[in-house]
């Protein structure tokens, strides 16, 4: 049984392309993840009646009715461009399931493309003279990049209260370089010793290089439709079991009552309440590892481990890696496939339980969990083999 | 690299409260008439029990540091590294979080925990809330 009002199944997955150092055309790389998803449904892309895609700036990826257009779809019965606020590149296949679920739409396409350069903070750029709206408060500080200052922050504090060490923040880097190592789609990858971790630059201290992910050129595309229309398709379906999304109280990215898990332990919370499955039915997990900090939340806003036990629980990197009780990231994730922003860990987590890993395949992988965000962002799904 | 000015804020209708008090070399706060809950930034309702405009009352300016970062590479022309951010609470109201630079503080000696107290920093024709280590050194 299912909260949803219909069942609903992912029945493509799709990529670009990914790559560092030069410069493709978002089109391309959508039209080539999108293509391929549809390709890898079986369907005709004039079946597609719903699209939806995440963006954070303004023209780091082509807007729904492009794609539409491009591909020749008569009509769209659902579509939305998610900005901003929402679980980052899950935002869409989960938004994707709800119109699904609904019936106001029956095949949704959903894809996120980033390029390499989107949020590059390379340059430094001019000082603007006054700030307002919320960088009143914040940006009047140097908070810029603030996104790199706030896990900073949270990485201080979350080292402060729990006792969590540099090193076990590191087991989240070395962990995604063990699974890109076995994965040759990834972009970054070179193996890493915790030497190689804990002496990588630093950002804003504490937050170092390799607790950031590896921003790469690409898209990743996923295909949504009903279980019913499912059961047509030549693929095998993996199955929505639960959607859910999350804020935490006093929601924002600086200023919220929960700094170190945001709003991961509502979205976990409501997550369970929805699901036909428990935390030790988990196989594979595809956690948003924009930064270091965010699996490691959301190990334990999902109960894997209890609250500030992620050290221990850990253990050196065996439970995260291959052969371990939660393979994590099985692609290498954002921090070393490259940074789709948790699209990417859906599509990863599908392939899992449709058995095509290869090298890196969890043996009987069966159910999987998959979040994204983990401020006042979060959204995750519970997704099983059938 | 040539040193720019540090941006000065730029006030808004529900936040002049809190500028024009720092101006005075007041820290004031949002504290809700009603059930008593403090918030911040300043915003038109409480968002703890949704009464309008919570008046904003004088803290001590005392506080204590939640968290920090320390920019050790320069972002931008304005602000010179290394620099401090901090989320600091204050003792009046330990659920209320300010931004800050921690200033005129050895930033070696920073610990999570540490004391602070106000100051201010003139920015534009504004005066910016700031924060030092209590009874620190000063440098």
């Amino acid at each position: 049984m299912t909260h949803l009002s219909k069942q609903v199944a992912l029945v493509g997955v799709g990529y670009s392309d990914l790559s560092r150092g030069d410069a493709p055309d978002p089109r391309r790389l959508t039209l080539q993840s999108c293509l391929a998803a549809i390709s890898d449904a079986g369907i005709a892309a004039h079946e597609i009646d719903g699209i939806f895609e995440y963006l954070h700036g303004a023209t780091e990826s082509p807007r729904t009715s492009w794609v539409q257009r491009a591909l020749g779809i008569e009509n769209l019965n659902a579509y939305a461009n998610i900005y901003a606020d929402g679980p980052s590149g899950l935002g869409p296949p989960m938004t994707a399931v709800t119109a699904v679920a609904s019936g106001a739409c029956d095949v949704a396409l959903t894809y996120r493309t980033l390029p390499q350069r989107e949020g590059s903070t390379g340059a430094i750029g001019a000082a603007p003279a006054v700030l307002n709206g919320p960088d009143q408060f914040t940006g009047v500080y140097g908070h810029a990049p603030g996104i790199l200052a706030n896990y900073a922050l949270k990485k201080r504090r979350r080292m402060h209260e729990f006792g969590t060490t540099a090193e076990e923040y590191g087991q989240i880097a070395l962990s995604a370089r063990r699974w890109s190592a076995l994965n040759e789609r990834a972009v970054q990858r070179q193996p890493l010793t915790m030497e190689d971790y804990l002496s990588s630059r630093s950002i804003v201290d504490p937050l170092l290089l390799l607790d950031c992910d590896y921003p790469v050129n690409g898209s990743c595309a996923v295909v949504v439709t009903t279980e019913e229309r499912a059961a047509d398709l030549r693929g095998r379906p993996v199955f929505v079991d639960a959607v859910a999304w999350g804020t935490g109280t006093g929601a924002d990215f600086v200023f919220a009552d929960d700094l170190l898990y945001g709003g991961s332990i509502a979205c976990s919370r409501r997550l369970w309440q929805c699901s036909d499955f428990t935390v030790d039915d988990l196989d594979v997990a595809g956690l948003y590892d924009g930064f270091t900090h965010l699996p490691i939340a959301w190990i334990e806003a999902l109960g894997v481990c209890t609250f500030g036990e992620f050290g221990q629980w850990v253990d050196d990197g065996r439970s995260i890696g291959p052969g371990g009780v939660l393979p994590l990231n099985t692609s290498g994730g954002m921090l070393a496939e490259g940074r789709i922003q948790g699209i990417g860990l859906l599509a990863e987590v599908v392939q899992q339980l449709r058995h095509e890993c290869g090298e890196r395949q969890v043996g009987g992988a069966r159910v999987g969990v998959v979040a994204g965000g983990g401020s006042n962002d979060c959204g995750a799904m519970i997704v099983h083999a059938g | 690299m040539e040193t720019q000015p540090k941006p000065a804020p730029e006030p808004d209708e529900i936040s002049l409260p809190y500028w024009e008090a720092a101006q005075r070399g007041q820290l004031m706060v949002q504290k809700c008439a009603s059930c008593g809950r403090g918030q911040f930034p300043p915003e038109p309702i409480c968002r703890h029990c949704q009464a309008a405009d919570p008046p904003f009352v004088e803290m001590s300016g005392t506080g204590t540091i939640y968290t920090f970062a320390v920019y050790g590479r320069s972002f931008s022309p304005a602000f010179e590294v290394p620099y401090a951010l901090a989320l600091v609470t204050l003792d009046e109201d330990p659920g209320v979080r300010l931004m800050t630079n921690i200033v005129d503080s050895d930033l070696d000696q920073l610990a999570v925990g540490d004391p602070v107290k106000v100051t201010y920093e003139q920015r534009g024709e504004w005066s910016l809330p700031q924060f030092r280590v209590a009874g620190g050194v000063a440098r």
